[in-house]
């Protein structure tokens, strides 16, 4: 497939990504030079998003790995199905097969259980292949990753090399929680997902809640925007910011004072501190924006 | 060679001189990135360029403003309305050296007319990274004095990561690091909480001995989520996982709901290994950031260590305390006085029935410089005889090991590995194969 930068600007609207040229050319060119795309960005900036928005854009498959520590080969690649080959032993033994019929049959792609990475690779058609939260794996998964994603293959002893028959596009992305290796720095393209700006959010607010009003999208947005200023403990994420405008929808609010904010700020705020500091700003940082 | 790789060959060794590293596989991907997105649109060749090229977000002012000097800032600069002051700034700075080659004239020839096109042609000839006009070096002074808390000196730090020897005289790189960091502060602007993360994801690489007060708080709050991290890693070893050895008799009685087939298989947990933790802490002023920051790492997770011994030294030993995770306070040591190993060793020894069995991992921070006592390696040979596994971390930078009253060569001999620590990347790494020694 021949992707040009419209295509994915267009893909984009499609999906309802709201976005900007930044985001646009990354995932352009990670599709166009068929290499890994490293997204970096505070927790809730829409990092995990944009995988699933190239999986609808590319009408692909989405194969998600989630990290976590102590992630190994055989939660991420293989591992064969112990328990199906010992019933398939026992079966055969009975029919009174001798080993050699048995064992060519033991090691196949049947007995094969497929983690997400074997299965993004083995996959017919293009996948896209979320690697999310890499930072959580350990250093030594992040080593095997390298490898597997520079050429795509993998070896298993006893089947041989599985090649890809098409390069799954891939996303990885990253909380920071640990610094990622340069070498995997430079195998991948990179891009930093900030919080979005206060237009930006504006219009992903209406387009993802067309039935609130116009207005209101705006002062709640330009509220957020003043909130993540405030230095918090955990600034609002988009996905929560959207919640609190359900929220607003659903209590029926018509504008954003004192007392609506008081309402629902549960929704937006998660630490105590943070929910006590804003709740004695409340009247001004309503008032702020007139 | 075209013009255009050779144009944009330049363009990376700008990069590089403005402390970036560009491997060459990137520079391969950069010319690719920008075949790909074309020359039409320049904030498409930036974006692509920089998402070939930059792999880190602090980078990414120094970035900007090199590739608006090298290709003119054009049009769009900004990657959205919410940053007017950086294309004001970059559009001065490309004033400077003119928007010249064969990129630029191709941008300025598909970009609707870029503010600075009088100036195109000017300093062709001359190679790019050293032509930054005065007006422009002096606005990189201007708002890095302007911007105050201290960014030049973590842009500083930062600059000296891929060239440790840079970072040894900072002074020489400190200008062209404040241009460096400049826009680091800015870009975030009134976002504290940006500034916050910045600050502390700077501090992971700035060398400890760049530390300033500011530079060490940044790092004590980048120090949680590394705990966390040693907590989950120490606290796995205990649990028993689906792999390791067999446990034959739990497996067989298992088997036996499956008529006798093993199809359930068990697995021994592992039997937790005592582990003792020892550590000897040079808390001297030279050393002080880096082993507070580690003894406050140790101090989360003392609790999955039997016993755990903290000493912090300068010329005799302490033990350490620890309230509620953190270090409790020094008593009685002058941290003026001139660190003595040899004697802290022999201390040591004296008491080493108390401190030191089969069991115990000795942790030992230090710069082993011992202002010309005697060393007594030998010492430090035997306690390791008694002990499990003895590991020094040094924060000095590799070329300084050895030179001066340095005894490190000494001591290095007598231990079962040296780790570099001289960032708080480093650190983590070095503990945390210290730690690894213990399953």
């Amino acid at each position: 497939m021949n992707v040009t930068p419209e295509f994915v600007t267009a893909g984009l609207q499609r999906a309802n990504y709201v976005t900007n040229e930044r985001v646009e050319t990354a995932i352009f060119l990670a599709l166009a030079l068929d290499k890994p795309l490293l997204i970096e960005g505070p927790a809730g900036s829409g990092k995990t998003e944009v995988a699933k928005v190239l999986a609808q854009m590319l009408g692909a498959e989405l194969i998600r790995l989630q990290c976590y520590e102590g992630l190994d080969e055989a939660r991420a690649l293989y591992e064969w199905n112990y328990q199906k080959q010992l019933l398939r032993l026992q079966a055969d033994e009975h029919q009174g097969m001798r080993w050699e019929e048995t064992s060519e049959h033991l090691f196949t792609r049947e007995y094969l259980l497929e983690r997400p990475l074997l299965r993004a690779i083995l996959s017919p058609r293009r996948v896209v292949l979320l690697i999310d939260e890499i930072d959580k794996a350990d250093e030594e998964f992040e080593a095997f990753l390298l490898e597997l994603l520079s050429d795509f293959q993998v070896t298993v002893p006893e089947l041989g090399t599985l090649r890809a028959h098409e390069y799954p596009a891939v996303v990885l992305t990253s909380n920071r929680a640990r610094e990622l290796s340069e070498a995997l720095r430079r195998r991948c393209l990179h891009l930093f997902i900030d919080f979005p700006g206060l237009e930006q959010e504006r219009r992903i607010i209406e387009l993802k809640i067309p039935e609130l009003d116009a207005q209101l999208a705006a002062d709640a947005a330009r509220f957020v925007n003043a909130l993540r200023k405030l230095g918090l403990k955990k600034p609002p994420s988009i996905a929560e910011t959207l919640d609190w405008a359900r929220a607003l929808l659903r209590l029926g609010v018509t504008q954003i004072d004192a007392p609506a904010i008081r309402a629902a700020l549960g929704v937006l705020l998660k630490h105590e501190d943070d929910r006590a500091r804003v709740e004695a700003k409340a009247g001004t940082l309503a008032a702020r924006p007139r | 060679m075209n013009a255009l790789s050779a144009e944009l060959l330049r363009f990376i060794v700008a990069l590089r001189d403005a402390q970036i590293a560009v491997s060459v596989a990137e520079t391969l991907d950069a010319m690719r990135a920008v075949a790909a997105a074309g020359l039409e649109d320049r904030v498409r060749v930036r974006e692509a360029l920089a998402a070939a090229l930059i792999k880190d977000e602090a980078d990414r002012a120094a970035f900007d403003e090199t590739f608006a000097r090298f290709f003119g800032a054009g049009g769009g600069t900004a990657r959205d309305a919410g940053r007017p002051a950086s294309r004001n700034r970059a559009a001065a700075a490309g004033g400077g050296r003119g928007a010249s080659g064969a990129v630029a004239r191709a941008l300025d020839e598909g970009a609707p007319p870029p503010a600075p096109a009088g100036a195109a042609g000017a300093a062709k000839d001359a190679p790019a990274a050293e032509q930054r006009s005065p007006a422009a070096a002096a606005d990189a002074d201007a708002s890095a004095a302007a911007a105050g808390d201290r960014p030049t000196e973590r842009a500083a730090g930062a600059a000296g990561r891929e060239h440790p020897a840079g970072a040894l005289d900072a002074g020489s790189s400190r200008p062209r690091a404040a241009a460096r960091g400049r826009e680091l502060p800015a870009a975030d602007g009134a976002d504290g909480d940006a500034r916050r993360r910045a600050a502390a994801r700077v501090a992971r690489r700035t060398p400890f001995a760049a530390y300033t007060a500011l530079e060490y708080e940044a790092a004590r709050e980048a120090l949680a989520p590394l705990a966390r991290r040693f907590r989950l890693r120490l606290g796995r070893r205990l649990h028993p996982a689906p792999r390791g050895r067999m446990d034959f008799r739990r497996t067989i009685r298992a088997s036996l709901q499956h008529g006798g087939v093993a199809v359930d298989l068990r697995f021994r947990a592992r039997r937790p290994r005592h582990a003792d933790l020892l550590i000897l802490a040079d808390v001297s002023g030279s050393v002080s950031y880096c082993s507070n920051l580690m003894l406050e790492l140790v101090a989360g997770v003392q609790r999955y260590f039997r016993r755990v011994h903290t000493f912090v030294f300068v010329d005799h030993l302490k033990e350490a305390e620890f309230a509620d995770g953190h270090v409790a306070s020094e008593p009685g040591l002058d941290l003026y006085a001139r660190s003595d190993f040899g004697r802290v060793l022999g201390d040591l020894w004296q008491r080493r029935s108390e401190f030191v069995s089969r069991a115990t991992l000795m942790l030992i921070l230090g710069d082993g410089r011992n202002n010309r006592r005697p060393a007594r390696a030998d010492v430090l040979r035997d306690l390791r005889r008694l002990c499990r596994t003895a590991i020094w971390l040094i924060p000095e930078p590799r070329e300084r090991w050895g030179t001066g009253d340095s005894a490190i060569f000494q001591y290095a001999r007598e231990v079962d590995a040296l780790y570099p620590c001289g960032n708080l990347v480093e650190l983590e790494r070095g503990l945390e194969r210290s730690l690894k020694t213990l399953f």
